[in-house]
């Protein structure tokens, strides 16, 4: 009989707690952005900030040996594509520096927009994502520092990701190789356009909406074309990625382009936000 | 001291643990995930009433730092995940060390699936990406590793007598 009322109870516990978990979600699902869960997100946040900070700058060897042990296929690979490139430019450096001067150019003309149209607010990147299902980073910067959600964030070398989410001192990126990621881009100097979706952490973007009869190729740069891209809206002329590879599909009405990002999203340690009006 | 007293800063202390430690320590870019370990652990020792009750408070505080997911998915997943752990192991006979290890593997394995449905079903259907096979194994594996020093902590915290508890297996 005690067993019995025992799992009796176990189970109205569980019927509870199961139907304030559905209530608390349904309370997010409605709330717009600036109710009581936004408001107990942005206190949370705040409040392990300087503990997770802490964390991050002790543990950030032992992470990187981690992440040395785990992807050590990853930079074998990435090692003998340094030599091979290194390689090439050895055999024709003319090339290169021609191949340099133009990239350098349009990263050139793509920071004098940058810098006469909006300012930029520099960020350390404080932690990686809390959660395995998260494609995210934080900065140690927030709304106190003028960012807002939907504000652009660029490393060295191009686009990063857009802010989803601030609190007073922090601020969350979602970073680019995140599916729900959709940027507007221009490729190569037919200024093709198309839709640039992330496929998760360590794989190349993949551009949907490009003409089957579009000049693309392996190599050229693709940039933000300033128009709408699913969800997200970026400035034009922001450096995207490479392009890695173009496909034609004998019948298809479009062509499979896969973008390599020019910022190195996984090993992010300094960014830059770019203050756009809202 | 009892429960009651030591539950709270230990579930705190876990908080920390997710948030600012194991995020630093991935495994083929995925980090343990220590509160669903504890909901499971809870269960484990203390059965699955509180399993669930751990899991749901353990849950929520997850999703208080979770700035893209659903509020309160975490901690519908944990207490289920809790209870289940807690039901299973009070049917099972204790006799060998490795079937909690099992056990929390195993549970920690469906609970990511279970959240990564719920998720779907919330709209975010970017939880169902190639991503997720390698997300359950290595979170699997992670709680079979950290399991025996997780559930001996649930013990001290949940157990009326701390001392007793750390010694036992």
């Amino acid at each position: 009989v005690a067993l019995s009322r025992r799992n009796g109870r176990s189970r109205a516990t569980l019927a509870f707690l199961v139907l304030t978990s559905v209530t608390v979600i349904t309370l997010d699902a409605r709330d717009d952005g600036a109710g009581v869960v936004d408001r107990v997100r942005d206190t949370a946040t705040d409040a392990f900030a300087p503990v997770r900070d802490a964390a991050g700058a002790v543990l950030s060897p032992v992470g990187n040996v981690f992440s040395g042990i785990t992807n050590y296929d990853d930079l074998e690979d990435e090692v003998a594509r340094l030599r091979s490139e290194l390689a090439e430019r050895r055999v024709a450096p003319a090339q290169a520096r021609d191949a340099e001067a133009q990239l350098d150019e349009l990263l050139a003309q793509a920071e004098l927009a940058w810098v006469r149209d909006y300012s930029q607010v520099p960020a350390r990147v404080v932690s990686a994502p809390v959660s395995n299902f998260e494609q995210t980073i934080e900065l140690d910067k927030g709304r106190r520092d003028g960012i807002a959600v939907d504000m652009p964030v660029i490393a060295s070398g191009g686009l990063v990701g857009r802010v989803v989410d601030v609190s007073g001192k922090r601020s969350v990126v979602r970073l680019i190789t995140d599916p729900r990621s959709a940027i507007g881009v221009r490729i190569g100097a037919a200024a093709e356009t198309g839709i640039a979706e992330g496929e998760g952490p360590g794989r190349s973007l993949s551009v949907g909406f490009v003409e089957v009869n579009a000049e693309v190729k392996r190599g050229d740069l693709a940039i933000t074309s300033g128009l709408e891209g699913g969800s997200d809206l970026y400035p034009a002329d922001v450096p995207v990625g490479r392009v890695v590879r173009a496909r034609k599909i004998e019948g298809a009405l479009q062509q499979r382009v896969e973008l390599e990002p020019l910022a190195d999203v996984g090993h992010l340690r300094f960014v830059k936000v770019i203050r756009m009006p809202q | 001291m009892s429960p009651s007293v030591r539950v709270p800063p230990f579930v705190l202390v876990m908080v920390l643990l997710q948030t600012a430690v194991f995020p630093q320590l991935r495994v083929f870019n995925v980090a343990a995930d220590v509160l669903l370990l504890v909901a499971i652990g809870a269960g484990v020792v203390g059965g699955p009433e509180r399993g669930a009750v751990l899991g749901f408070v353990g849950g929520l505080l997850a999703d208080s730092v979770l700035t893209t997911t659903p509020f309160g998915l975490s901690a519908l997943v944990y207490c289920l995940v809790g209870w289940c752990a807690g039901s299973f192991q009070t049917r099972i006979l204790h006799a060998t060390w490795w079937i909690p290890v099992l056990t929390a593997a195993a549970a920690t394995a469906m609970g990511t699936l279970l959240f990564a449905g719920l998720g779907a079903v919330l709209g975010q259907e970017q939880f169902l990406s190639w991503r997720l096979l390698p997300i359950c194994g290595v979170t699997a594996l992670w709680s079979a590793a950290l399991c025996p020093a997780v559930t001996r902590l649930c013990r001290w915290a949940l157990m009326p007598d701390p001392t007793r508890a750390l010694v036992m297996r």
